[in-house]
């Protein structure tokens, strides 16, 4: 009983595991936006910045920077704190730059020693009156800004995303979970062909019912992501989400399928065939189609149907991959159940 | 006892033969189904729809797509259970679904033609690369083929087959549906991709992949 027990036994903790310190871990310190984005060569201007969970009045010393890359940097002065989540700084940009185009982008760093440093990359722009990039080399002084303190644990800021982050522990491994189901179902449909244990038709049956149910929750989570994200839950532009919807009325198709057969065994080996054909088609959908399309909003498009390596960090990959696992194995142990109560429906019938 | 003697190849072909036999003995299919493509294209015609190249692609397509399933359809109805029952006992089941994948391609290959033949008569064709359209009709025509003769042969062992057909097939059809009207798209006027082979390809890929399962999976599906 205990050998057959452990991987439950191991789903509850990782799963709380997961919910736990995937909810609890703040975010790193962001900035969500400033007064000004733009600003000319040699002008002087104060700026209202505002960021997001930092405690700017219980930090000693704040400060600020414009930088492009490492290579050019200018500090803020003045750095005013206004209360924990807005300070207002003030930048004097130098007459010329060394940089031949009409307008640079650049990255605004915010840094206190209480939470460490936030980063609003690319959104400010310094725009050049006189372009003289020779006179800008001789003219520009980086300022000497020090070390950027470091942060605690955290899960990375990003713009849009915001908290929603935390769903990449549901969403994603909730599709991951969907899809080692079905490959369970698969398997089981293909033994049934080949040994014609009615057994066998019943794992096939209960994993894909629990297959199609966490890839319905992953759509559900998704669409509320996508609410959040991109101000939609549904859209046609998006690519994957459509093709899953489509993956998963194949397998709402297997169901209609056994419930045309009043035979038993002709049903079992019916829906056995129809399950392995489902699956390549499925994964024809899932995993193919995407792959080749640009209509995508999701992150990592072009080739990597969830995450791009930029949008994963070793934090989220810590609660990531775990959580991986305990939905996966929490799917297989829902199935395991639901097996056992089609077997006790079973016996109620024949008595 | 005539098969006895035969191996697989054999078999294919003198199934085909039969198939095409029965069909200008009956002349069922293909007029039933020209009938509904022509109706088709015409209320089309009559609701003065004005079609640019990208409409003009969808319907055609979508024309194509529900002439295809009524054709395939009728793969595994057609003759008697009894009949059927008998061909099993004498040849290889592969030899079976091979023979009528390659009858069904054949058909919806001149049904395709045909039907663009009457849609660029009526609605006149936008069609700029005549020879990557045509590429996409003959892997629409077997990639449908495909695809609808087994969703057909797991069907036609239902009651109401024909609510079963749709059910089961559309979902499944839609990635190829997806990249034949990108691939034919490309034939039109004022789009160009540069990856088109690559489209091709994979096409062709999910073709042979849905094939190869078809025919894996037929042996399992015939007995009764």
């Amino acid at each position: 009983m205990e050998k057959k027990l452990w991987w439950k036994l191991l789903c509850v903790p990782i799963l709380m595991y997961v919910i736990i310190v995937g909810l609890s871990i703040p975010l790193s310190p962001g900035i969500t936006s400033m007064t000004q984005y733009t600003a000319n060569t040699g002008q002087t201007f104060t700026t209202r910045v505002t960021t997001y969970n930092t405690f700017h009045t219980k930090a000693k010393e704040v400060k600020a920077r414009l930088r492009k890359d490492s290579s050019l940097i200018i500090a803020g002065q003045n750095v005013k704190v206004l209360d924990d989540n807005n300070i207002e700084v003030t930048f004097t940009i130098p007459a010329f730059m060394p940089s031949s185009r009409e307008q640079e982008r650049f990255s605004l760093d915010v840094d206190n020693d209480f939470d460490g440093y936030g980063t609003l990359p690319g959104k400010f722009i310094i725009k050049q009156n006189n372009i003289d990039s020779l006179k800008g080399a001789q003219v520009w002084k980086n300022t000497n800004f020090g070390d950027l303190n470091q942060r605690g644990r955290n899960f990375p800021f990003r713009g849009l995303l915001f908290e929603t982050i935390r769903n990449t522990f549901f969403h994603v491994p909730l599709w991951f979970g969907m899809l080692f189901l079905f490959i369970g179902a698969t398997w089981n449909s293909f033994m049934y062909l080949r040994t014609q244990n009615p057994a066998r038709d019943r794992k096939a049956e209960v994993l894909t019912m629990v297959g199609l149910l966490f890839g319905m929750l992953g759509i559900i989570t998704g669409m509320i992501w996508a609410k959040s994200t991109w101000g939609t839950y549904w859209t046609w532009k998006e690519i994957k989400l459509n093709m899953t919807a489509i993956a998963l009325l194949i397998y709402f198709a297997y169901f209609v399928l056994r419930n045309a057969f009043d035979d038993l065994e002709k049903r079992a080996r019916i829906a056995a065939v129809y399950n392995v054909f489902a699956f390549v088609a499925a994964l024809i959908l899932i995993n193919v189609i995407p792959r080749m399309t640009d209509s995508s909003l999701h992150p990592g498009n072009g080739g990597n149907p969830a995450f791009g390596s930029d949008d994963m960090d070793n934090t989220l990959r810590m609660v990531f991959y775990p959580a991986i696992i305990g939905w996966t194995l929490l799917g297989f142990w829902i199935s395991t159940i639901y097996y056992r109560v089609l077997n006790i429906e079973e016996k109620i019938l024949e008595n | 006892m005539y098969f006895c003697y035969m191996n697989t190849f054999q078999e294919i072909w003198f199934l085909f033969r039969k198939e095409l036999t029965l069909e200008f003995r009956q002349k069922y299919a293909i007029s039933g189904i020209l009938l509904y493509v022509f109706s088709t294209i015409f209320v089309v015609y009559t609701s003065t729809f004005d079609a640019g190249p990208k409409q003009w692609n969808i319907l055609f397509w979508i024309i194509v797509l529900f002439a295809s399933v009524n054709t395939a359809a009728k793969s595994f109805v057609q003759e008697s259970g009894t009949r059927q029952l008998y061909y099993y006992t004498l040849v290889n089941p592969v030899a079976i679904i091979i023979s009528k994948m390659l009858y069904n391609t054949l058909l919806l290959l001149v049904l395709n033609f045909l039907a663009y033949g009457v849609f660029s008569l009526v609605l006149g064709s936008p069609v700029r690369d005549l020879q990557l359209f045509f590429i996409a009709i003959f892997l629409a025509s077997l990639g449908f083929s495909i695809t609808f003769t087994f969703i057909s042969a797991i069907s036609s062992k239902a009651d109401n087959s024909a609510s079963l057909m749709a059910i089961l097939g559309f979902p499944i059809v839609i990635p190829i549906l997806m990249e034949l009207v990108k691939v034919s798209q490309n034939a039109m006027p004022g789009s160009f991709d540069s990856s088109i082979n690559e489209d091709i390809m994979i096409l062709l890929a999910i073709d042979l992949m849905l094939g190869g399962a078809a025919l894996m999976l037929f042996p399992f599906l015939w007995r009764d």
